[in-house]
Protein backbone atom coordinates (compact mmCIF):
# COMPACT_ATOMS: atom_id res chain seq x y z
CA UNK A 1 0.00 0.00 0.00
CA UNK A 2 1.47 3.30 -1.09
CA UNK A 3 -0.07 6.55 0.01
CA UNK A 4 0.27 9.82 -1.81
CA UNK A 5 2.48 11.10 0.98
CA UNK A 6 4.79 8.10 0.60
CA UNK A 7 5.11 8.92 -3.07
CA UNK A 8 6.14 12.49 -2.39
CA UNK A 9 8.72 11.33 0.14
CA UNK A 10 9.94 8.64 -2.24
CA UNK A 11 10.50 11.17 -5.04
CA UNK A 12 12.25 13.56 -2.66
CA UNK A 13 14.37 10.69 -1.35
CA UNK A 14 15.45 9.70 -4.86
CA UNK A 15 16.27 13.34 -5.65
CA UNK A 16 18.41 13.66 -2.53
CA UNK A 17 16.11 16.31 -1.13
CA UNK A 18 15.42 14.70 2.26
CA UNK A 19 17.57 15.69 5.20
CA UNK A 20 19.72 12.84 6.59
CA UNK A 21 17.37 12.05 9.45
CA UNK A 22 14.28 11.75 7.25
CA UNK A 23 16.26 9.89 4.62
CA UNK A 24 17.26 7.22 7.14
CA UNK A 25 13.74 6.92 8.39
CA UNK A 26 12.48 6.59 4.85
CA UNK A 27 15.05 3.90 4.04
CA UNK A 28 13.65 1.82 6.88
CA UNK A 29 10.15 2.17 5.38
CA UNK A 30 11.50 1.20 1.96
CA UNK A 31 13.06 -1.95 3.41
CA UNK A 32 9.76 -3.41 4.52
CA UNK A 33 7.37 -2.04 1.90
CA UNK A 34 7.62 -3.99 -1.35
CA UNK A 35 5.22 -1.72 -3.25
CA UNK A 36 7.28 1.33 -2.35
CA UNK A 37 10.51 -0.43 -3.30
CA UNK A 38 9.03 -1.32 -6.71
CA UNK A 39 7.92 2.25 -7.22
CA UNK A 40 11.45 3.34 -6.45
CA UNK A 41 12.84 1.04 -9.15
CA UNK A 42 10.36 2.42 -11.69
CA UNK A 43 11.25 6.04 -10.93
CA UNK A 44 14.97 5.29 -11.07
CA UNK A 45 14.48 3.45 -14.37
CA UNK A 46 12.62 6.48 -15.72
CA UNK A 47 15.35 8.86 -14.61
CA UNK A 48 18.01 6.67 -16.15
CA UNK A 49 16.08 6.41 -19.43
CA UNK A 50 15.63 10.19 -19.56
CA UNK A 51 19.29 10.75 -18.80
CA UNK A 52 20.51 8.26 -21.39
CA UNK A 53 18.05 8.48 -24.23
CA UNK A 54 15.92 11.60 -24.22
CA UNK A 55 17.21 13.70 -27.13
CA UNK A 56 18.72 16.99 -26.08
CA UNK A 57 19.00 19.74 -28.59
CA UNK A 58 21.29 22.71 -28.10
CA UNK A 59 20.32 26.22 -29.14
CA UNK A 60 21.00 26.61 -32.85
CA UNK A 61 23.64 28.90 -34.24
CA UNK A 62 20.83 30.98 -35.72
CA UNK A 63 19.25 31.46 -32.31
CA UNK A 64 22.61 32.32 -30.76
CA UNK A 65 23.08 34.96 -33.40
CA UNK A 66 19.58 36.33 -32.97
CA UNK A 67 20.15 36.69 -29.26
CA UNK A 68 23.62 38.16 -29.68
CA UNK A 69 22.13 40.67 -32.12
CA UNK A 70 19.71 41.91 -29.45
CA UNK A 71 22.47 43.60 -27.53
CA UNK A 72 24.42 44.90 -30.46
CA UNK A 73 23.87 48.60 -31.02
CA UNK A 74 23.32 48.06 -34.70
CA UNK A 75 19.87 49.59 -34.61
CA UNK A 76 19.20 53.15 -33.51
CA UNK A 77 16.51 51.94 -31.12
CA UNK A 78 17.65 48.59 -29.77
CA UNK A 79 14.42 48.20 -27.79
CA UNK A 80 12.59 47.36 -30.97
CA UNK A 81 14.77 44.25 -31.05
CA UNK A 82 13.59 41.50 -33.34
CA UNK A 83 11.12 43.50 -35.47
CA UNK A 84 13.92 45.89 -36.38
CA UNK A 85 16.26 43.04 -37.15
CA UNK A 86 13.56 41.31 -39.20
CA UNK A 87 13.02 44.52 -41.10
CA UNK A 88 16.70 44.90 -41.86
CA UNK A 89 16.87 41.28 -43.00
CA UNK A 90 13.82 41.87 -45.20
CA UNK A 91 15.53 44.91 -46.69
CA UNK A 92 18.70 42.93 -47.29
CA UNK A 93 16.60 40.27 -49.04
CA UNK A 94 14.80 42.86 -51.09
CA UNK A 95 18.12 44.40 -52.03
CA UNK A 96 19.47 40.98 -52.98
CA UNK A 97 16.47 40.12 -55.12
CA UNK A 98 16.50 43.48 -56.82
CA UNK A 99 20.21 43.22 -57.45
CA UNK A 100 19.76 39.80 -59.05
CA UNK A 101 17.09 41.18 -61.33
CA UNK A 102 19.37 44.04 -62.27
CA UNK A 103 22.32 41.73 -62.73
CA UNK A 104 20.63 39.64 -65.39
CA UNK A 105 19.68 42.71 -67.42
CA UNK A 106 22.10 43.38 -70.30
CA UNK A 107 24.94 45.78 -69.75
CA UNK A 108 24.13 46.53 -66.13
CA UNK A 109 26.94 46.19 -63.59
CA UNK A 110 26.23 43.76 -60.78
CA UNK A 111 26.21 45.33 -57.36
CA UNK A 112 28.37 42.48 -56.07
CA UNK A 113 28.76 43.67 -52.46
CA UNK A 114 24.98 43.82 -51.97
CA UNK A 115 24.63 40.31 -53.36
CA UNK A 116 27.32 39.09 -50.97
CA UNK A 117 25.60 40.70 -47.99
CA UNK A 118 22.30 39.09 -49.04
CA UNK A 119 24.02 35.67 -49.27
CA UNK A 120 25.59 36.21 -45.86
CA UNK A 121 22.24 37.11 -44.27
CA UNK A 122 20.52 34.18 -45.95
CA UNK A 123 23.17 31.81 -44.61
CA UNK A 124 22.61 33.12 -41.08
CA UNK A 125 18.92 32.33 -41.34
CA UNK A 126 19.57 28.76 -42.40
CA UNK A 127 20.07 26.18 -39.69
CA UNK A 128 23.72 25.91 -40.75
CA UNK A 129 25.69 28.68 -42.47
CA UNK A 130 27.81 26.06 -44.24
CA UNK A 131 27.35 23.05 -46.52
CA UNK A 132 30.56 21.40 -45.39
CA UNK A 133 31.17 21.75 -41.71
CA UNK A 134 34.75 21.35 -40.57
CA UNK A 135 37.40 23.30 -38.75
CA UNK A 136 40.05 21.42 -40.71
CA UNK A 137 41.17 23.21 -43.86
CA UNK A 138 42.31 19.89 -45.30
CA UNK A 139 38.66 18.84 -45.28
CA UNK A 140 37.20 22.10 -46.49
CA UNK A 141 39.46 22.76 -49.43
CA UNK A 142 39.04 19.37 -51.13
CA UNK A 143 35.27 19.73 -50.76
CA UNK A 144 35.39 22.62 -53.22
CA UNK A 145 37.54 20.72 -55.70
CA UNK A 146 35.40 19.16 -58.38
CA UNK A 147 32.49 21.43 -57.58
CA UNK A 148 34.12 24.61 -58.83
CA UNK A 149 36.85 25.37 -61.36
CA UNK A 150 38.70 27.51 -58.85
CA UNK A 151 39.01 26.63 -55.19
CA UNK A 152 39.92 29.33 -52.70
CA UNK A 153 42.87 29.56 -50.37
CA UNK A 154 41.87 28.04 -47.04
CA UNK A 155 43.89 29.50 -44.20
CA UNK A 156 43.95 28.30 -40.62
CA UNK A 157 43.45 31.40 -38.46
CA UNK A 158 42.56 29.72 -35.18
CA UNK A 159 45.67 31.18 -33.55
CA UNK A 160 44.45 34.67 -34.45
CA UNK A 161 41.02 34.00 -32.94
CA UNK A 162 39.13 33.23 -36.15
CA UNK A 163 38.04 29.63 -36.21
CA UNK A 164 37.11 27.92 -39.46
CA UNK A 165 33.50 26.70 -39.45
CA UNK A 166 33.32 25.28 -42.97
CA UNK A 167 32.37 26.29 -46.49
CA UNK A 168 29.48 26.66 -48.88
CA UNK A 169 28.88 27.68 -52.48
CA UNK A 170 27.08 30.97 -53.03
CA UNK A 171 25.70 32.06 -56.34
CA UNK A 172 26.64 35.69 -56.88
CA UNK A 173 24.74 37.08 -59.84
CA UNK A 174 25.04 33.99 -62.01
CA UNK A 175 28.50 32.95 -60.82
CA UNK A 176 28.90 30.06 -58.36
CA UNK A 177 31.51 31.17 -55.84
CA UNK A 178 33.27 29.34 -53.00
CA UNK A 179 32.59 30.85 -49.59
CA UNK A 180 34.51 30.07 -46.42
CA UNK A 181 32.90 30.67 -43.06
CA UNK A 182 34.90 31.71 -40.03
CA UNK A 183 33.68 32.51 -36.56
CA UNK A 184 35.03 34.92 -34.00
CA UNK A 185 33.23 34.79 -30.65
CA UNK A 186 29.52 34.86 -31.59
CA UNK A 187 30.14 36.49 -34.96
CA UNK A 188 30.23 34.84 -38.35
CA UNK A 189 32.44 36.00 -41.21
CA UNK A 190 31.61 34.92 -44.77
CA UNK A 191 34.60 35.01 -47.10
CA UNK A 192 33.77 34.65 -50.79
CA UNK A 193 36.23 34.35 -53.69
CA UNK A 194 35.25 35.75 -57.10
CA UNK A 195 37.20 36.24 -60.32
CA UNK A 196 39.19 39.46 -60.09
CA UNK A 197 38.24 42.41 -62.26
CA UNK A 198 40.46 45.34 -63.22
CA UNK A 199 38.66 47.56 -60.73
CA UNK A 200 40.74 48.62 -57.72
CA UNK A 201 39.63 47.21 -54.38
CA UNK A 202 37.64 49.66 -52.25
CA UNK A 203 38.24 50.15 -48.52
CA UNK A 204 36.05 48.44 -45.89
CA UNK A 205 32.54 49.88 -45.97
CA UNK A 206 29.16 49.27 -44.35
CA UNK A 207 26.32 47.83 -46.43
CA UNK A 208 22.91 47.20 -44.88
CA UNK A 209 24.41 47.10 -41.41
CA UNK A 210 27.22 44.69 -42.30
CA UNK A 211 30.86 45.52 -42.95
CA UNK A 212 32.32 44.45 -46.26
CA UNK A 213 36.04 44.15 -46.99
CA UNK A 214 37.65 43.21 -50.31
CA UNK A 215 41.16 42.50 -51.53
CA UNK A 216 42.67 41.10 -54.69
CA UNK A 217 44.94 38.08 -54.68
CA UNK A 218 46.14 37.02 -58.13
CA UNK A 219 43.20 35.89 -60.24
CA UNK A 220 40.74 36.16 -57.39
CA UNK A 221 39.15 38.93 -55.40
CA UNK A 222 38.22 38.00 -51.84
CA UNK A 223 35.19 39.52 -50.15
CA UNK A 224 34.64 39.32 -46.39
CA UNK A 225 31.19 40.12 -44.98
CA UNK A 226 30.41 40.25 -41.27
CA UNK A 227 28.84 42.24 -38.48
CA UNK A 228 32.16 42.50 -36.59
CA UNK A 229 33.65 45.96 -36.19
CA UNK A 230 35.66 47.48 -39.06
CA UNK A 231 38.92 47.12 -37.13
CA UNK A 232 38.29 43.44 -36.46
CA UNK A 233 37.33 42.73 -40.06
CA UNK A 234 40.51 44.52 -41.10
CA UNK A 235 42.50 42.28 -38.74
CA UNK A 236 40.83 39.27 -40.26
CA UNK A 237 41.67 40.42 -43.79
CA UNK A 238 45.30 41.08 -42.85
CA UNK A 239 45.62 37.73 -41.07
CA UNK A 240 44.11 35.89 -44.01
CA UNK A 241 46.38 37.61 -46.53
CA UNK A 242 49.42 36.95 -44.39
CA UNK A 243 48.36 33.40 -43.62
CA UNK A 244 49.90 30.38 -45.13
CA UNK A 245 47.76 28.83 -47.82
CA UNK A 246 47.23 25.14 -47.99
CA UNK A 247 49.68 23.77 -50.52
CA UNK B 1 24.08 50.76 -15.51
CA UNK B 2 25.18 51.88 -18.95
CA UNK B 3 24.80 49.91 -22.13
CA UNK B 4 28.33 48.49 -22.08
CA UNK B 5 27.86 47.18 -18.52
CA UNK B 6 24.55 45.66 -19.53
CA UNK B 7 26.18 43.97 -22.50
CA UNK B 8 28.94 42.52 -20.34
CA UNK B 9 26.48 41.23 -17.76
CA UNK B 10 24.27 39.81 -20.47
CA UNK B 11 27.25 37.98 -21.96
CA UNK B 12 28.12 36.51 -18.55
CA UNK B 13 24.67 35.82 -17.12
CA UNK B 14 22.51 34.95 -20.12
CA UNK B 15 24.64 33.61 -22.96
CA UNK B 16 26.09 30.63 -21.05
CA UNK B 17 22.57 29.27 -20.41
CA UNK B 18 21.11 29.63 -23.87
CA UNK B 19 20.95 25.85 -24.34
CA UNK B 20 18.98 25.45 -21.11
CA UNK B 21 16.70 28.32 -22.09
CA UNK B 22 16.05 26.78 -25.48
CA UNK B 23 15.53 23.31 -24.00
CA UNK B 24 12.85 24.56 -21.60
CA UNK B 25 11.14 26.69 -24.26
CA UNK B 26 11.08 23.73 -26.61
CA UNK B 27 9.38 21.51 -24.09
CA UNK B 28 6.79 24.18 -23.29
CA UNK B 29 5.99 25.24 -26.87
CA UNK B 30 6.50 21.82 -28.42
CA UNK B 31 8.39 22.99 -31.49
CA UNK B 32 11.65 24.59 -32.58
CA UNK B 33 10.51 27.74 -34.32
CA UNK B 34 8.22 28.90 -31.52
CA UNK B 35 10.82 27.95 -28.92
CA UNK B 36 13.37 30.16 -30.67
CA UNK B 37 10.92 33.08 -30.72
CA UNK B 38 10.19 32.56 -27.03
CA UNK B 39 13.90 32.48 -26.16
CA UNK B 40 14.48 35.61 -28.20
CA UNK B 41 11.65 37.40 -26.41
CA UNK B 42 12.89 36.16 -23.02
CA UNK B 43 16.44 37.31 -23.75
CA UNK B 44 15.17 40.73 -24.70
CA UNK B 45 13.33 40.89 -21.35
CA UNK B 46 16.46 39.64 -19.61
CA UNK B 47 18.59 42.30 -21.27
CA UNK B 48 16.19 45.05 -20.25
CA UNK B 49 16.04 43.74 -16.72
CA UNK B 50 19.68 42.81 -16.30
CA UNK B 51 20.32 45.83 -14.07
CA UNK B 52 17.91 44.27 -11.58
CA UNK B 53 19.66 40.90 -11.50
CA UNK B 54 21.01 40.65 -7.97
CA UNK B 55 23.78 38.20 -8.83
CA UNK B 56 23.90 34.56 -7.85
CA UNK B 57 22.13 31.93 -9.90
CA UNK B 58 22.03 33.26 -13.47
CA UNK B 59 20.64 30.03 -14.81
CA UNK B 60 17.59 30.01 -12.54
CA UNK B 61 17.09 33.72 -13.17
CA UNK B 62 17.10 33.26 -16.94
CA UNK B 63 14.89 30.14 -16.79
CA UNK B 64 12.32 32.06 -14.74
CA UNK B 65 12.11 34.67 -17.49
CA UNK B 66 12.03 32.00 -20.21
CA UNK B 67 9.22 30.14 -18.47
CA UNK B 68 7.18 33.33 -18.12
CA UNK B 69 7.71 34.18 -21.78
CA UNK B 70 6.82 30.62 -22.77
CA UNK B 71 3.60 30.70 -20.75
CA UNK B 72 2.69 34.07 -22.27
CA UNK B 73 3.14 32.38 -25.61
CA UNK B 74 1.03 29.38 -24.54
CA UNK B 75 -1.80 31.57 -23.27
CA UNK B 76 -1.83 33.45 -26.54
CA UNK B 77 -1.38 30.56 -28.95
CA UNK B 78 -2.51 27.41 -27.12
CA UNK B 79 -5.00 28.62 -24.51
CA UNK B 80 -6.38 25.11 -24.11
CA UNK B 81 -2.96 23.88 -22.95
CA UNK B 82 -2.99 26.17 -19.92
CA UNK B 83 -5.52 24.31 -17.83
CA UNK B 84 -6.28 26.02 -14.60
CA UNK B 85 -3.77 24.46 -12.25
CA UNK B 86 -6.16 24.28 -9.29
CA UNK B 87 -8.68 22.32 -11.35
CA UNK B 88 -5.99 19.98 -12.53
CA UNK B 89 -4.63 19.31 -9.09
CA UNK B 90 -8.10 18.77 -7.64
CA UNK B 91 -8.76 16.12 -10.27
CA UNK B 92 -5.40 14.51 -9.59
CA UNK B 93 -6.02 14.47 -5.85
CA UNK B 94 -9.39 12.82 -6.34
CA UNK B 95 -7.79 10.15 -8.50
CA UNK B 96 -4.82 9.52 -6.31
CA UNK B 97 -6.38 9.51 -2.88
CA UNK B 98 -5.53 6.37 -1.02
CA UNK B 99 -4.31 3.30 -2.82
CA UNK B 100 -2.59 3.11 -6.15
CA UNK B 101 -4.67 1.81 -9.04
CA UNK B 102 -4.46 -1.97 -9.06
CA UNK B 103 -2.70 -3.77 -11.91
CA UNK B 104 -1.18 -0.57 -13.20
CA UNK B 105 2.36 -1.08 -12.08
CA UNK B 106 4.67 -1.79 -14.97
CA UNK B 107 7.96 -3.56 -14.42
CA UNK B 108 10.92 -1.27 -13.91
CA UNK B 109 12.68 -3.15 -16.73
CA UNK B 110 9.95 -2.08 -19.15
CA UNK B 111 10.44 1.57 -18.18
CA UNK B 112 14.19 1.20 -18.53
CA UNK B 113 13.77 -0.08 -22.09
CA UNK B 114 11.49 2.72 -23.32
CA UNK B 115 12.88 4.11 -26.55
CA UNK B 116 13.47 7.80 -27.13
CA UNK B 117 10.32 8.43 -29.19
CA UNK B 118 8.07 6.88 -26.54
CA UNK B 119 9.83 8.77 -23.80
CA UNK B 120 9.56 12.06 -25.64
CA UNK B 121 5.91 11.43 -26.51
CA UNK B 122 4.96 10.56 -22.95
CA UNK B 123 6.62 13.68 -21.51
CA UNK B 124 5.20 15.87 -24.27
CA UNK B 125 1.67 14.68 -23.48
CA UNK B 126 1.85 15.83 -19.83
CA UNK B 127 -0.12 18.92 -18.80
CA UNK B 128 2.15 21.98 -19.04
CA UNK B 129 2.83 22.53 -15.33
CA UNK B 130 3.68 18.88 -14.73
CA UNK B 131 5.83 18.75 -17.82
CA UNK B 132 7.98 21.75 -17.02
CA UNK B 133 8.51 20.61 -13.43
CA UNK B 134 9.70 17.22 -14.70
CA UNK B 135 11.89 18.80 -17.39
CA UNK B 136 13.52 21.21 -14.92
CA UNK B 137 14.31 18.34 -12.57
CA UNK B 138 15.03 15.28 -14.72
CA UNK B 139 16.28 16.88 -17.92
CA UNK B 140 17.95 20.03 -16.62
CA UNK B 141 18.93 18.76 -13.18
CA UNK B 142 17.75 21.68 -11.05
CA UNK B 143 17.01 21.13 -7.36
CA UNK B 144 13.59 21.62 -5.71
CA UNK B 145 14.42 25.04 -4.36
CA UNK B 146 15.45 26.34 -7.80
CA UNK B 147 12.37 24.80 -9.42
CA UNK B 148 10.14 26.40 -6.78
CA UNK B 149 11.70 29.79 -7.53
CA UNK B 150 11.41 29.36 -11.31
CA UNK B 151 7.82 28.15 -11.28
CA UNK B 152 6.73 30.50 -8.49
CA UNK B 153 5.21 27.86 -6.20
CA UNK B 154 6.11 26.40 -2.76
CA UNK B 155 8.49 23.43 -2.58
CA UNK B 156 5.60 21.19 -1.51
CA UNK B 157 3.85 21.93 -4.79
CA UNK B 158 7.02 21.14 -6.73
CA UNK B 159 7.14 17.78 -4.93
CA UNK B 160 3.56 16.88 -5.74
CA UNK B 161 3.82 18.01 -9.37
CA UNK B 162 7.01 16.05 -9.84
CA UNK B 163 5.55 12.90 -8.25
CA UNK B 164 2.47 13.14 -10.47
CA UNK B 165 4.46 13.91 -13.60
CA UNK B 166 6.71 10.90 -13.08
CA UNK B 167 3.75 8.71 -12.14
CA UNK B 168 1.94 9.63 -15.34
CA UNK B 169 4.97 9.07 -17.57
CA UNK B 170 5.60 5.68 -15.94
CA UNK B 171 1.95 4.68 -16.43
CA UNK B 172 2.11 5.72 -20.11
CA UNK B 173 5.32 3.83 -20.78
CA UNK B 174 3.96 0.79 -18.96
CA UNK B 175 0.66 0.81 -20.85
CA UNK B 176 2.44 0.88 -24.18
CA UNK B 177 3.86 -2.60 -24.51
Amino acid sequence: MTTQNDRLLLNAYIDGELDPEHALEFERRLADNAALANERRRIEALRAAIGERLPREPASLTLRRRVAALVRPRFPDWRTGWPAMAASVAIAFAAGTLATLVAIGPGVREPVPELLVASHVRSLMASQPVDVSSSDRHTVKPWFNGKLPQSPRVVDLAAQGFSLVGGRIDVIGLTPAPTLVYRVRQHVISLTALPASDRAAAPIRPIDGYNVAEWTDGPLVYWAVSDVAVSELDNFAKAFRAGEAQP
Amino acid sequence: MDREDSKTRFANVVMPYLDDAYGLARWVTGNRADAEDVVQEACLRAFRGIGGFAGGNGRAWLLTIVRNAAYDWLRKNRPAAVVHVDDLEAVERAQLTGAEPAGDNPEAALIARADEAKLEGAIASLPAVFRDTLVLRDVQGLDYREIAAITGVPIGTVMSRLARARGRVIAMLGADK
